[in-house]
């Protein structure tokens, strides 16, 4: 039941990753997360909703959660990001944001 | 994924990593069919961590990531589930519980059960196991199946039309639910708690409840049965307060934790 580890190379640890590379790791931990609906090729960009377009419930948006976790240490995280949002925002929110999201927290953690 | 007697629950749980120190457990249950851990994962549960607390949440047999047997879904089953749970878990001292709706309905047997092994109880839109109860959720869980279980298209097709696009996905599980299992003939037929065992809890119980919610009105039936039980109404909302108003809930359930159980 646990989904594989996405495919994409490693973020260096010198450099904050870029929205291309980072959005790059978000599509394959969405794919991953597709997978178990045997939908894996929906076509994914930043302006792409995880509501209407990819038809993502909540509880998958926990699954994805763990995966960035996973991925990029507990510097990223989705549930305290998604709850200083509106309801009406979450179900709003696009892949794009999400990624703007990670590079920032990356950027954060690694100036601190 | 955690075996707990049998059965494979999904659960997640958030509190600092780094520091083990003992802390007090808060336990969130959530509610049926379109309900799942998320409801608090995304809402109240990261403010329940940064606050110190050692946070909980699994997903009800048949929901979220959890197992879906076939049978055996009656409310005796789920308190069943969360003993389970807890023991596999460790987690061995009294805990808080929080029950949205249906999950409130479950914490307050698991409390009635074990009334020493609750510090507090928090009922959101929830109500214990009664007759009335077990009448209402029948007709409920009557027209889900009615409704969705047998008439999907047309159905997803009007709460598509009137409630959105999120609502319809939600309700497809709802439906896959009531017609895989024998969900929806097993909770109306849960035995219910009797009066004598709703008084045994004695910890202090929260109601949290929308303005415009019918449950409301079963304010004073508790303050009756209760020692300690206090009643907020927040204005406005409906049934699904806690994904609509969560920084509310989460503000008056974090008070009455910390108001009774030593966290600074």
């Amino acid at each position: 039941m646990n989904p594989t580890q996405p495919a994409p190379a490693q973020p260096t640890t010198d450099t904050a990753p870029t929205t291309d590379a980072v959005l790059a790791d978000v599509c394959g931990m969405l794919r991953t997360v597709l997978a178990e609906y045997g939908d894996d090729d929906a076509e994914i960009g930043m302006s792409t909703t995880f509501n209407r377009d990819l038809e993502l419930e909540s509880i998958d948006l926990v699954t994805l959660a763990g995966l960035l976790e996973e991925w990029y240490g507990r510097r990223v995280n989705l549930a305290e990001f998604l709850a200083g949002m509106e309801f009406d925002e979450i179900i709003e929110l696009t892949v794009g944001r999400l990624v703007e999201y990670v590079v920032w927290s990356l950027k954060t953690t690694q100036a601190g | 994924m955690v075996d707990a007697g049998g059965i494979r629950l999904h659960v997640q749980r958030m509190g600092p990593a780094e520091d083990r120190s003992p802390r007090p457990t808060v336990v969130l249950v959530h509610g049926l069919l379109t309900d799942s851990l998320a409801s608090y994962y995304f809402t109240v549960a990261p403010g329940f961590a940064a606050a110190g607390l050692d946070v909980v949440m699994y997903d009800l047999r048949g929901h979220g990531r959890s197992e879906r047997p076939s049978a055996g879904y009656t409310l005796d089953h789920n308190i069943d589930d969360l003993e389970a749970l807890l023991g596999r878990l460790a987690v061995t001292g009294p805990v808080h519980l929080v029950g949205n709706s249906y999950g409130g309905t479950i914490a307050f047997g698991y409390a009635a059960r074990h009334p020493d092994r609750v510090l507090s109880l928090t009922l959101i839109e929830s109500e214990p196991a009664t007759s009335a109860w077990a009448t209402k959720l029948g007709a409920i869980l009557d027209r889900v199946v009615i409704h969705l279980a047998h008439n999907e298209p047309d159905a997803i097709a009007w709460i598509t039309a009137n409630r959105g696009h999120n609502t319809a996905r939600l309700a497809k599980g709802a439906a896959r639910l009531a017609r895989e299992t024998t969900l929806g003939r097993d909770i109306p037929a849960s035995r219910v708690l009797t009066e004598d065992e709703i008084r045994a809890v004695h910890c202090p119980v929260l109601g949290l409840y929308g303005g415009e919610s019918d449950l409301v009105d079963l304010v004073p039936l508790k303050r009756a049965l209760l020692t300690d039980f206090r009643a907020v109404v927040l204005p406005g909302h409906e049934h699904s307060v806690l994904v609509e108003a969560p920084t509310a809930v989460g503000g008056h359930i974090l008070d009455l934790i910390q108001a009774g159980a030593g966290v600074r």
